[in-house]
């Protein structure tokens, strides 16, 4: 058993991205641009009347007909689609905001698809930074040998932040119509002054857009690449010297507190921002879990890969029951925030609430309910039993539909509120998703070669090695 | 009493030996080669968990989570019945004009109604199956073994070679060892 208070010896192993991995990771990526392709060919082609100089104004008329403090806001069509559904907002704020995605140009989809996809990945990356710090301020023990696994995912941070930063600079105009509404200057008493969004303008500017996502992600991109030296430096260092791991431990302390108050202003500025009349204080914390939980199963997927190739000896089934537990854990506490903010906003029925989840129920109905079958109801029923945890097959199945789940989860947050009505989950939000998971996957097994597999010289290695959660 | 499992209460069964350890890597050790030597060990009292215990003394997954899930089950088809009877049969109530059938509203009843029940039924199972009823007389070997000591019971059987047992115990790092027949316990 080992149990003796003697040391124990673990061996340092060298990861090799084979060839098989590599091919996998290519076709990911071939397949996403063969989809994206198909993507883009296929989309309504609406461009003709939008020519690159009359975009901001043709899109804006489009917009002003319908849109909450317009002056024409009492457009007939719009009228009888709110009494169709009963549901009629106080005349004080307007009536529902009605549009069609074929307002927008067609290239608006790519730009909006990139940041979708972008932000996912950047979450991933930096919600794995936030579980290798809180091992150390909580001093976890059993996940020391899977350490080096959040420690290769967090590395994307830059090319998930690239991604993003490409699809606000070119798409900022037509997915936030805010971004839009600040170049036409319009003056207190002009049609189509819109008091809310100027009210906002202070944080929603396109000034912000781009410094505040910038600076944020540098710092913790800093505090990411000190962490992950202070681990490469712990491997080195003579057996037994703990300064590391304390250094660790403050670094780990500070980001977290940094991380857990600053995240919810990126996902306010960046997602919330595409429905810029509409607030919800748990937005951001509710952006936090669904990448949070995304997070955790690519990690199972990960060290589930590594165990079937014969890394990670020191790894057990136990560690996978405790991945396992923590996908499990952080569905039932996704749906309990999604539920918080829908039970409120339903409720309370505010019109300037209800517009974020009226155009989600009514016209995008199939995916509103999907997202919470593929979210909660599968991996709650699919995971509960001890099992299912302990099963990779199983864990492989629950997880790939979690991962499209909360990845059509963040499509659906930013959809709607730039494209209106009519939008489908289709083949280039289905390819983007591959195209960057086959980037991701060379990334993070690239960074997985860089160093040891295992943290050789972390003091709680043993306890990791000895992990037992009990028949 | 009755309705408490008998097999459990110490003093029904055939005399126990009694080995009293100081170190739990001792133990584990000694208790491996115990059942390795083919003696079923009756339990092992620990005033914390040891890890790899259970699985050497070959204790069976615990039915408590099972019990979990039907005590959850329960208490959400009782609250959703509940609510479904108070709300929309009984007396249908108008709250904002929202509509009274299967809305949003349920779920923190339901979900409520289900942590209640699981956590109760729970508890009452544990303490049931493990005898800890008001009335029941104490059945502690050795108060000890709530504080720093670490006791095996091994139940004897006929033909069982007791010394050799005792020997084994003695060897693996026992610092006490005693025989409990009928509530009574002696020194060996």
């Amino acid at each position: 058993m080992g149990h003796g208070h003697h040391e124990i010896e673990v061996k340092q192993e060298q990861f090799v991205f084979s060839p098989k991995a590599k091919r996998f990771s290519i076709i990911l990526m071939v397949l996403g641009l063969i989809l994206t392709g198909i993507g883009i060919a296929t989309m309504d082609n609406h461009s003709e009347n939008h020519n690159s100089t009359t975009v901001a104004a043709a899109s804006h008329e489009s917009h002003g007909e319908a849109t909450v403090h317009g002056e024409e806001h009492g457009t007939a069509a719009s009228a009888s689609h709110e009494e169709e559904h009963g549901n009629v907002p106080n005349e004080k704020f307007g009536p529902r905001v009605v549009f069609h995605h074929q307002d927008k140009p067609a290239s608006t989809r790519i730009w909006a698809n990139m940041l979708i996809v972008g932000y996912f990945f950047l979450m991933i990356s930096l919600t794995a930074v936030m579980w290798y710090a809180i091992q150390y301020v909580a001093n976890a023990g059993w996940s020391s040998s899977i350490k080096r696994v959040p420690e290769a995912i967090m590395t994307f941070i830059p090319v998930a932040f690239v991604i993003l930063m490409i699809a606000l600079f070119m798409g900022k105009n037509e997915i936030y119509h805010w971004v839009h509404y600040e170049h036409l200057g319009l003056k207190p008493g002009d049609a189509g002054y819109d008091k809310v969004l100027v009210g906002k303008s202070g944080f929603l500017n396109s000034n912000m857009l781009f410094i505040f996502p910038t600076v944020l992600v540098v710092i913790w991109y800093v505090m990411m690449r000190k962490l992950r030296s202070l681990s490469v430096a712990e491997d080195n260092a003579t057996k037994g010297d703990s300064s590391f791991f304390k250094k660790s431990i403050s670094f780990s302390a500070g980001f977290a507190v940094l991380f857990g108050f600053t995240i919810s202003v990126v996902a306010w500025l960046l997602i919330m921002s595409v429905d810029a009349h509409w607030y919800s204080t748990i937005f951001g914390f509710y952006n936090f879990v669904t990448h949070w939980v995304t997070m955790i199963t690519i990690m199972a997927f990960i060290v589930a890969y590594l165990k079937k190739e014969g890394y990670l000896g020191i790894v057990t089934n136990e560690h996978m029951h405790d991945l396992g537990k923590f996908m499990f854990a952080f569905t039932v506490f996704w749906a309990y925030l999604w539920l918080s903010q829908y039970l409120l906003i339903w409720y309370a029925q505010i019109p300037e609430e209800m517009a974020y989840y009226q155009i989600r129920f009514e016209d995008y109905k199939a995916n509103f309910l999907g997202n919470f079958f593929m979210c909660f109801c599968i991996p709650f029923l699919g995971l509960l039993m001890r099992s299912a945890k302990r099963n990779r097959y199983v864990l492989a199945i629950i997880g790939s539909i979690m991962i499209i789940g909360h990845y059509h989860d963040v499509w659906l947050m930013v959809t709607p509120g730039v494209f209106g009505t009519g939008m489908t989950f289709g083949f280039m939000e289905i390819g983007m998703l591959l195209l960057v998971g086959g980037i991701f996957m060379w990334w993070v097994f690239t960074a997985l070669t860089k160093r040891g597999l295992i943290a050789v010289n972390h003091p709680f290695l043993e306890e990791s090695v000895h992990h037992d959660v009990g028949v | 009493m009755g309705i408490l499992d008998k097999k459990l209460s110490l003093r029904d069964r055939n005399k126990m030996l009694i080995g009293v350890w100081e170190d739990e890597d001792q133990l584990v050790a000694t208790a491996s080669k115990l059942v390795h030597a083919g003696v079923h060990i009756h339990d092992i009292y620990t005033p914390y968990p040891v890890h790899g215990l259970d699985r050497i003394i070959g204790a069976r997954r615990s039915k408590l989570a099972r019990i979990a899930f039907f005590c959850a089950i329960t208490g959400f088809t009782l609250m959703t019945t509940m609510i479904w009877y108070m709300y929309v049969h009984d007396w249908p109530m108008n709250i904002g004009n929202k509509p009274v059938r299967f809305t949003p509203s349920w779920a923190p009843v339901m979900f409520e109604g289900t942590v209640l029940c699981t956590a109760f039924g729970m508890s009452f199972f544990f303490f049931w199956r493990n005898r800890l009823v008001h009335g029941i007389k104490n059945e502690t070997l050795d108060i000890r073994q709530t504080d720093d000591r670490l006791i095996v019971a091994i139940e004897t059987v006929a033909g069982m070679d007791e010394k050799a047992i005792l020997d084994m115990m003695k060897k693996g790092g026992a610092v006490e060892m005693r025989e409990f027949e009928n509530g009574v316990q002696t020194v060996i």
